[in-house]
């Protein structure tokens, strides 16, 4: 994967759209296979080294998770969660993070240009220059991701290290996985090795076993396997996540009609004038009526 | 109405306007040719509203499209327009609810205003073919305007005050503000563009209102008969 990849597919609140699609350029993929995690947390170390995160004080939630929830920080959280699946006991781990959704409710809910752009590799990046601050994309994210920092008053959410992908190299989580879980290249090869596994887990038991990459989303750039497909719930991730009606009717259909509301208002004061001009005293200027100083 | 007791006009000097030294402190009094409209207070109270409304909204414009993204540029940037944007707004919210107890009492509508406010009654008077010899010190049009600002006011407030802090607030109540952030500033603006037209170019004599605070005595007789009829009646009887 070279910088190709890095032509920009979408970027927030763009005027032009920035599709060229012009070639067709590849999709890359992250593959989490979470049946083989074994929750050592080698990717969330590897995740805070290579972008040079720093370690925020975290809270004890009696599990192994190393923190409640993603943080500005932290951008890559092990997930520990423990389910009672029939007579069995099952430990649930995921690897929570950026998706990279291919219709990224981030990007559609940001209102400064530039601030969230998606890479025709399907990457979703963050420009943290052109970041406001304004958390409009916590509320566009149907996966609760984004995370907005109070100390420099931006958002951070991974990159699926942009910088590394750039220059053909796989993510820093990818790289640091002891287990092979994690696997990085382009997305057709990868969804049909992720198949492959599912087949696999069929066999060995798990009848429900899938690949999570929703559609509601366009499908994602990180894509998951899990033994229990049926429920992703379980694992935290929502069962049809879509990026929410309200951003899609705000930013399609209430902009337009206020701008034409607008528009509209203001040619009909220009028409109103040219039709009937001002409206002035029928008795002309004033003219003293005896009861007020000549 | 509210009547202040009349002083004697000040001696025209020939160095000011003796309607307009009157109008600091008197409204609906009659000075010469001119009619004192509203006083100084209430003149700074509207500007006040009026200058924090176009700080948010050239401040929100950008914010809100990107094909108004130049405008961020004024105040040196969108960064700048997304700290100065809520701010402003508290400032337009508290002017706004100056505005509102400074003249609520005289925004009631009459019979005559509901006639007024009809469909049919707007497109009178947009044609100039209203004879409302009925129309009061405010029209009903006005004071349509007056209710509808109060309540855009109030909800641009409520619902900028969960998009400034949305991480203390639900997703659904996130999603709704959103909503109604901008069905209520796409209104009060397309309003405000017509109360703007009203009180500059389609009729001459009513901007000196808001900036002297005084209008001429046939400005008065065309758009307000019986406000006219109201204060000079009144001060013949004295």
């Amino acid at each position: 994967m070279t910088a190709d990849g890095l032509e920009v597919r979408q970027s927030s609140a763009s005027v032009r759209g920035a599709k060229t699609e012009l070639r067709n350029l590849k999709v890359v993929s992250k593959l989490i296979d979470t049946s083989t995690c074994i929750g050592c947390k080698a990717c969330e170390v590897a995740c805070q080294e290579w972008n040079d995160l720093h370690i925020v004080p975290t809270t004890q939630t009696g599990t192994y998770q190393t923190m409640p929830s993603l943080d500005a920080n932290y951008w890559n959280l092990i997930q520990f969660r423990e389910r009672q699946i029939g007579p069995d006991f099952a430990w649930l781990l995921r690897k929570d993070g950026c998706m990279h959704c291919a219709d990224p409710g981030c990007l559609k809910a940001c209102p400064a240009p530039g601030a969230i752009v998606q890479y025709q590799n399907g990457i979703v990046d963050v420009n943290p220059e052109a970041c406001i601050g304004c958390k409009m994309c916590e509320t566009g994210c149907p996966f609760d991701v984004p995370r907005y920092s109070a100390a420099t008053d931006k958002m951070a959410k991974c990159t699926l290290c942009v910088d590394r992908v750039q220059v053909g190299l796989e993510p820093a989580c990818v790289k640091s996985c002891p287990t092979g879980c994690l696997e990085f290249g382009d997305k057709t090869d990868l969804v049909a090795h992720a198949n492959a596994r599912v087949e696999q887990l069929k066999q060995n038991g798990f009848a429900q076993a899938a690949l999570y990459d929703p559609p509601g989303v366009g499908g994602t750039t990180v894509i998951t396997v899990l033994a229990h497909g049926d429920h992703p719930e379980w694992y935290g991730l929502p069962k049809d996540p879509r990026v929410p009606t309200s951003v899609r009717v705000w930013k399609n259909v209430l902009r337009p009609l206020g701008a034409l509301a607008i528009a509209g208002s203001f040619l009909a004061m220009v028409g109103h004038y040219l039709s009937f001009g001002p409206k002035k005293p029928k008795d002309g200027p004033e003219t003293p009526r005896g009861d007020g100083p000549p | 109405m509210r009547r202040a007791p009349l002083p004697e006009p000040a001696a025209d000097n020939g160095m000011g306007d003796a309607a307009m030294a009157l109008a600091r402190t008197t409204e609906d009094v009659a000075v010469g040719n001119e009619i004192v409209r509203e006083r100084l207070s209430s003149r700074l109270v509207h500007w006040t509203v009026a200058l924090t409304f176009f700080v948010c909204l050239f401040t929100g414009l950008p914010i809100w499209t990107p094909y108004l993204g130049f405008l961020a540029s004024l105040f040196g940037g969108l960064h700048v327009c997304r700290w100065l944007h809520p701010w402003s707004g508290v400032a337009f919210a508290a002017a706004s609810v100056l505005m509102f107890v400074q003249w609520v009492s005289q925004m009631k509508l009459t019979p005559a205003d509901r006639q007024f406010i009809t469909p049919r009654g707007m497109l009178r008077y947009f044609q100039y073919r209203n004879q409302d010899a009925d129309v009061g010190k405010y029209n009903g049009g006005q004071k349509m305007l007056f209710w509808a600002a109060a309540l855009g006011a109030l909800g641009l407030l409520l619902s900028g005050v969960v998009m400034w802090f949305p991480l203390q607030f639900g997703q659904p109540l996130r999603e709704a503000s959103y909503l109604l952030h901008d069905v209520a500033f796409s209104l009060f603006f397309a309003m405000i563009i017509g109360h703007i037209y009203l009180g500059t170019a389609a009729e001459p004599g009513t901007f000196r209102s808001m900036v002297h605070g005084t209008v001429t005595r046939s400005w008065a007789r065309l758009h307000h008969p019986r406000w006219y009829r109201e204060v000079t009646n009144a001060q013949r009887e004295r």
